[in-house]
């Protein structure tokens, strides 16, 4: 589980010394503009999005169809294999692993989505300040980033949930106060090219001022490398957390996520009762694989360059 | 005997996501000993995949089909083992590639590259391969070859990048050089330098050479015969002189007629092709030129014509023509009034009278360099601007031509505040624009409008082309959103385009149509004065003209100043009433534009002037000399005195010690030289700020 | 070159301080908490103010952050609360093993990184490149801990090949002489780094392979593999290195969580150790040591990209 910024990214298939092929008078493919049949055209994007959309039924309308107690700790209920009443047996504490898993990945897309809209908020908006205004209040911005990405996001998440018990909303507080970073600096980076390009020195030239450039030119051009850092941001969230649980410091019990189902039967994976671990860690997986996949189509879709006639 | 390399039949495919594209169809050709072969043609015409194709270099995706053949010396390439054609690679066959920025890699030291290829095809130690590497850099004209195997590419500037670049392909004395564009990304002066060492090297070694361009001048000039290539074919092929006196092809004839001529003052309306070059996926059943071609009949549409005439000048074409256009302005699709030269000349006169729109004095500017700030270390800045100055009347153009480096797009800018000066001042209609600030400075910037050079980059790639056009209108405040839509629409009919287009967004236009919306925004605010920067540099030759065309319309409707900022003096020739030439941050001449072009008295107008290649073969082997020698000088440490002096052929001690002053040789025309070519009027040596008459 | 260091040399100091702050206020947020969760919650006010006396606690804020950064400046980040021993006698044993196991395992990574991204560069689009894409895209998507726990399971529990535990030697020598227990947790490590490792490369290889340069080259009669030797691997390789210096956290943070479940004693235990203790001086230094290694790796991958890429190297030549 690295988090670096972007690390999927490949740039377009046609060879950049093609022979330009003029395309038909009034169509041609746009540089560095979203292009919703790249984007289709991805397979990755597709199942990406499918997998998604059913992890998302699942966890959503699951727990409608399939009704089970998840407060009532059933010790005589306890690691019970699959069968007809638990098709995916019971945990330690007699909970259905089936519906445990509904209510554990509710929490777990929960968790991801939260830290990924308040992130991308956040990092946008410090991101387009620091590219905008440059010099030395850029810098200055920068510097503040680098200390908080010099610490391990772990480590200082340990020595918070040390100091404070968490709830699932504090860790989603916690998170997005940690991961607005990498936001940030891809906004910024794309604000301080777009900032030189000639559609917003013709801007200026109409005397637009520095808020219309950064709000019609700026923001709206930037959105693309945004979505793809939110997705990644979904992924990477989930899998932190999955981690926090795992060292025993994620949500307190009665609460679930896949995490906390996953460390606590790896307790009991030596005993042999598979089904404690191996779903759990499957959709986890599942998951952060869709949205990985949907967050990488997006970047090439976006990263349509064209070849100039 | 056998030709040296003969390609027959030559088909080369790409497979794309957009499906197979046709690069290259049927193409044949020979080259015999000695011989320089142009290819020409527009972007995407197949000339550089043909040149890629007979190195066996094919993209990926792409694969040789058919019947085609490449002999070289008789012996057949297509279909050679791997192995053997790396043998000829870099050996027999060789290639010059366009771009020399990126053609090196810049982690390896020159002479490592150059050397690579000697050890490879020769063998040899490593010693004996820098040894043959200096030798060649040396003879490609790098100063002190064998100091510099050392130096890293991005240590050269693009002209002695181009000449390593050179070198390599000639280390092993190839028979055949395959040059794609070698000049195309170089300055005008230092392009004549490179095809005069080009042409030179052929003739010493005794290569065959094969040069791909889109330049009609440098075909004129460097080549003995021309393959004229459209849409993946070849059109016409004949000897240079017999193709530029008497071509047969339509596309040929519209190529040629739609260039602007240096040697041919403001004509009337340049004749333009309508239209794009065909989709080469699905390319047209028929002659391909016939969409566009004025002469097409049905039996075009529908039946493909093939090569055909005698065997030293061919043809594709039912309907060949016989010679060049005649040279009365043609209609075009496009209706745009003609604007004939005494039309242009009393706007022009009527100018005179006035205030001018626009003024600037002494302006400077200076860029500081990265990291002279360290202790110890004397501050450096880049002189962009050394005092400039210039007036612009009322519908009038000033062209600013020189070499890349000379200042011209930074005065561009200053002009129209994008940039403030370290120091001067820009007087718009008497308004110092410096002492505005907020509102009233963008109040004002209506009169100032800017027209880009890159049409990718110029317009939001996420609006609509009705919301670009409509955006200077909702900034300024001007009008009710019916009337801007109104506007909009009006706009957009101005500059050719279709009113729905105003729903499009930019990428779905192609780079003339883009420019034209450019060009629309530019007119929104009904500006006084329109800075184009190089406004069709990225265009291919005959969508230049139709935005040339345009451009020139819409200043006589408008009344409109513009000031063209180019490198290229057939396109400022075309355009501009007066012309302003800066060399190193100064504005060493100004006149009108006949007295720059035919009674230069700067000695770098007059090289600057020599080195543009014009599309007449018979003017082109007249010329002897390069025009200007050497490179520009660093802007970081111009050179005393006269800044030409170090590339002067008349430079004296004067020249060092002095700076000179400008000095009047007509009304209107002034030039800071010591030694002028033109004998300067006796009196006054006005401030050289080309008041125009 | 040299303005470029002096400035990036800055930045790095500024940064550093700004961590020093960073943790500081981080663990000072609670007041009186250390010593509430040393002595439990039921301590009486009179041995928590004899507590905060002896640790300094009672000071003002301001005053125990400049004595913390005097004394860190020495190398003396205090006394843990639970073990009784200096801070800084704590790291100095664990640091070394952090090195071989991180050092080992990111060398490892990429050596098997750089190849791949190559690789699948040049067979873009074929089988091989999608398989390998899989490979990595459910490697980065895996739970690194989990990854662990399934290698266990495999050769620990079932064919008992390799030990689930870590050598828990006290020098590097003694871990380095049981290799055995070292294979598990470098594995871990270094898959879990390849996968981020090789996508960059891939996609810088696509980069490069698309310049000019390298057409050049073959234009020359260079055979393929030459091509991508001498041409293609330097010029990718250039943007990995930055990227290395920024992956400096998450390479951390894997160590912490491998260190967990091998009991690996490095300062990733150490850390994990100290937070469910709430050992408050062993997460201020080590957080600092680990801030501060961050920083100059990520300063040390600049450096090696300037002396390894001309452009910058030459720049005031």
């Amino acid at each position: 589980m690295s988090t670096l910024d972007s690390p999927l990214d490949s740039p377009p298939d046609s060879p950049s010394d093609s022979p330009a092929t003029p395309a038909p008078e009034l169509a041609a493919p746009g540089r560095r503009r979203f292009s919703m049949p790249a984007f289709l055209h991805n397979r990755r994007a597709l199942v990406g999005l499918v997998l998604i959309a059913v992890v998302a039924a699942f966890c959503f309308l699951g727990p409608l169809l399939y009704r089970t107690d998840q407060v009532t700790v059933r010790l005589d209920l306890a690691d019970l294999p699959p069968g007809a009443a638990n098709p995916l047996g019971t945990d330690a504490s007699g909970y259905d692993v089936l519906g445990r898993l509904m209510t554990g990945g509710r929490s777990s897309l929960e968790l991801g989505l939260a830290v990924a809209v308040t992130t991308t908020v956040i990092g946008t908006l410090y991101g387009a300040v620091a590219g905008y205004l440059g010099g030395f209040v850029d810098a200055l911005m920068m510097r503040v980033i680098d200390v908080f990405l010099a610490v391990p996001t772990i480590v200082l998440l340990l020595m918070m949930v040390s100091m404070f018990t968490p709830t699932l909303w504090g860790i989603i507080l916690l998170l997005s106060l940690l991961s607005w970073l990498g936001a940030a600096r891809l906004v910024r980076g794309e604000v301080l090219t777009l900032r030189t390009r000639e559609f917003v020195q013709a801007a200026r030239m109409m005397g637009g001022t520095g808020r219309r450039i950064v709000l019609r030119h700026l923001v709206p051009n930037a959105a693309g490398v945004v979505i793809v850092s939110g997705t990644f941001t979904v992924a990477d969230s989930i899998l932190t957390l999955s981690a926090l649980s795992f060292l025993g410091l994620g949500l307190p019990p009665p609460h679930a996520d896949w995490g906390t189902m996953l460390s606590a039967g790896l307790n009991s994976l030596y005993d042999g009762y598979w089904w404690q671990v191996y779903p759990a860690a499957g959709l986890l997986i599942v998951t952060v694989v869709a949205f990985n996949l949907v967050g990488d189509a997006v970047h090439d879709a976006l990263d349509v360059r064209l070849d100039q006639p | 005997m056998p030709p040296l390399l003969e390609v027959s039949n030559l088909t080369t495919h790409i497979r794309t996501r957009r499906g197979v594209v046709r690069a290259v169809d049927g193409v044949s050709f020979t080259l015999e000993e000695g011989e320089t072969l142009g290819l020409v043609g527009e972007s995407g015409c197949g000339k550089s995949m043909t040149g890629l194709s007979v190195m066996g270099l094919l993209p990926r995706g792409g694969s040789i089909v058919g019947d085609s053949s490449v002999r070289l010396g008789g012996r057949e390439l297509v279909g050679l083992p791997e192995s053997d054609l790396r043998r000829v690679r870099g050996n027999e066959i060789a290639m010059v590639f366009q771009d020399p920025m990126s053609a090196l890699d810049p982690t390896k030291t020159i002479g490592h590259q150059v050397a690579e290829s000697v050890l490879l095809h020769r063998g040899g130690t490593r010693a004996e391969a820098a040894d043959r590497a200096a030798e060649v850099l040396g003879l490609v004209g790098l100063p002190h070859p064998r100091e510099r195997l050392g130096d890293y590419p991005h240590q050269l500037s693009g002209g002695l990048r181009q000449r390593v670049l050179i070198a390599m392909a000639l280390v092993n004395e190839p028979k055949v050089l395959i040059a794609d564009e070698p000049t195309t990304a170089l300055d005008v002066t230092i392009q004549a330098q490179i095809l005069d060492l080009l042409a030179d090297l052929r003739a010493r070694l005794r290569m065959a050479m094969i040069l791909i361009t889109h330049d009609m001048g440098v075909t004129a000039g460097h080549t003995d015969r021309v393959n004229v290539m459209y849409a993946g074919r070849i059109a016409e092929s004949a000897g240079t002189g017999p193709l530029f006196r008497a071509m047969r092809h339509p596309y040929t004839q519209s190529l040629l007629a739609s260039v602007p001529r240096l040697d041919r003052g403001p004509t009337g309306q340049l004749p333009t092709i309508p239209g794009l070059p065909p989709d080469l996926t699905d390319p047209p059943s028929g002659c391909r030129f016939a969409a566009r071609c004025q002469y097409a009949t049905d039996r075009c549409r529908t039946a493909e014509p093939e090569l055909t005439g005698p065997a030293t000048h061919r043809y594709a074409c039912w309907h060949p023509t016989d010679g060049p256009r005649p040279a009365e302005p043609v209609d075009t699709p496009m209706d745009v009034e003609v604007v004939l030269p005494a039309q242009a000349a009393a706007v022009a006169s009527a100018a005179v009278a006035e205030r001018p729109v626009l003024e600037a004095r002494d302006l400077v500017r200076e860029f500081p360099v990265r990291g002279s700030w360290l202790p110890g270390r004397e501050r450096r800045v880049v002189h962009a601007l050394s005092g400039v100055s210039l007036t612009i009347g009322h519908g009038e153009t000033l062209g600013i031509v020189g070499e890349s480096g000379c200042g011209k797009t930074t005065l561009g800018r200053l002009l129209v505040g994008l940039d403030r000066p370290d120091s001067g001042t820009v007087t718009l209609d008497g308004t110092d624009l410096g002492r505005l600030r907020g509102r009233e400075l963008r109040q004002r910037r209506r009169d100032l409008q800017m027209m880009f050079q890159d049409p990718f980059s110029s317009l939001d790639p996420r609006m609509r082309v009705g919301s670009i056009l409509r955006e200077p209108l909702q900034i300024q405040g001007l009008g009710t959103t019916s009337e801007q839509r109104e506007r909009v629409a009006e706009l957009l009919a101005e500059v050719g385009l279709p009113a729905h287009a105003a729903d499009l967004y930019p990428h779905e236009f192609s780079g003339g149509q883009r420019q034209r919306v450019g060009l629309a925004r530019a007119l929104a605010l009904t500006p006084k004065l329109i800075v184009a920067d190089e406004p069709v540099s990225a265009l291919d030759v005959s969508v230049r003209a139709q935005v040339l065309n345009l451009m020139r319309g819409l200043q006589v409707s408008h009344g409109l100043s513009y000031v063209v900022i180019s490198h290229d003096l057939a396109v400022v020739r075309y355009l501009a009433d007066r012309i302003g030439v800066m060399y190193l941050g100064r504005m060493v001449e100004v006149g009108s534009a006949d007295d720059i072009h035919l009674r230069a008295a700067h000695p770098y107008t007059a090289g600057l002037l020599k080195a543009v290649p014009v599309p007449d073969p018979d003017v082109e082997r007249a010329k002897h000399g390069a025009g200007v020698r050497g490179e520009l000088p660093s802007p970081l440490a111009p050179p005393s005195g006269c800044r030409f002096r170090t590339r002067c052929p008349l430079a004296q001690d004067l020249c060092a010690l002095e700076e000179p002053t400008p000095r009047l040789f007509a009304t209107g025309h002034t030039a800071a030289c010591h030694f002028p070519l033109q004998t300067p009027l006796p009196d006054a040596s006005p401030a050289l700020t080309g008041d125009p008459a | 070159m040299t303005a470029y260091l002096v400035r990036r040399i800055g930045q790095a100091v500024v940064v550093v301080l700004g961590v020093m702050v960073l943790t500081f206020f981080m663990i000072h947020m609670v007041p009186g908490s250390a010593a509430r969760a040393t002595l439990g919650t039921r301590a009486t006010a009179e041995r928590i103010a004899m507590f905060n006396a002896a640790y300094g606690l009672d000071k003002p804020l301001s005053t125990q952050f400049l004595t913390f950064v005097e004394q860190a400046a020495r190398g003396n980040f205090g006394t843990s609360y639970s073990m009784q021993q200096p801070v800084s006698t704590l790291i100095a044993q664990r640091l070394p093993r952090d090195g071989l196991l991180l050092g080992l395992s990111t060398l490892l990574a990429l050596a098997i990184a750089l190849p791949m991204g190559i690789y699948q560069a040049v067979r873009r689009g074929r089988i091989a490149d999608h398989v390998f894409t899989v490979v990595s895209f459910v490697l980065y998507s895996m739970p690194d801990f989990f990854f662990a726990l399934v290698l266990i399971a495999v050769f620990s529990v079932q064919f008992h090949l390799l030990p689930s535990e870590a050598p828990q030697a006290e020098s590097v020598g003694g871990i380095l002489a049981d290799p055995q227990g070292l294979v598990l947790p470098v594995v871990t490590l270094t898959l879990v780094s390849l996968a981020g490792f090789s996508r960059y490369m891939r996609a810088s290889a696509l980069t490069t392979l698309a310049q000019d340069y390298v057409q050049v080259a073959r234009s020359k009669g260079l055979p393929e593999r030459l091509v991508l030797r001498r041409h293609v691997l330097r010029n990718s390789m250039l943007p990995v290195i930055t990227i290395l210096g920024l992956s400096a956290p998450s390479i951390v943070a894997g160590a912490v969580i491998a260190e967990s479940v091998f009991n690996y004693p490095g300062m990733g235990l150490l850390f994990y150790q100290a937070a469910t203790s709430k050992d408050y001086p062993i997460m201020l230094g080590s957080t600092l040591v680990v801030g501060v290694a961050t920083v100059l790796g990520s300063l040390f991958a600049d450096i090696a990209y300037s002396l390894l890429d001309p452009r910058i190297r030459y720049v005031d030549a």
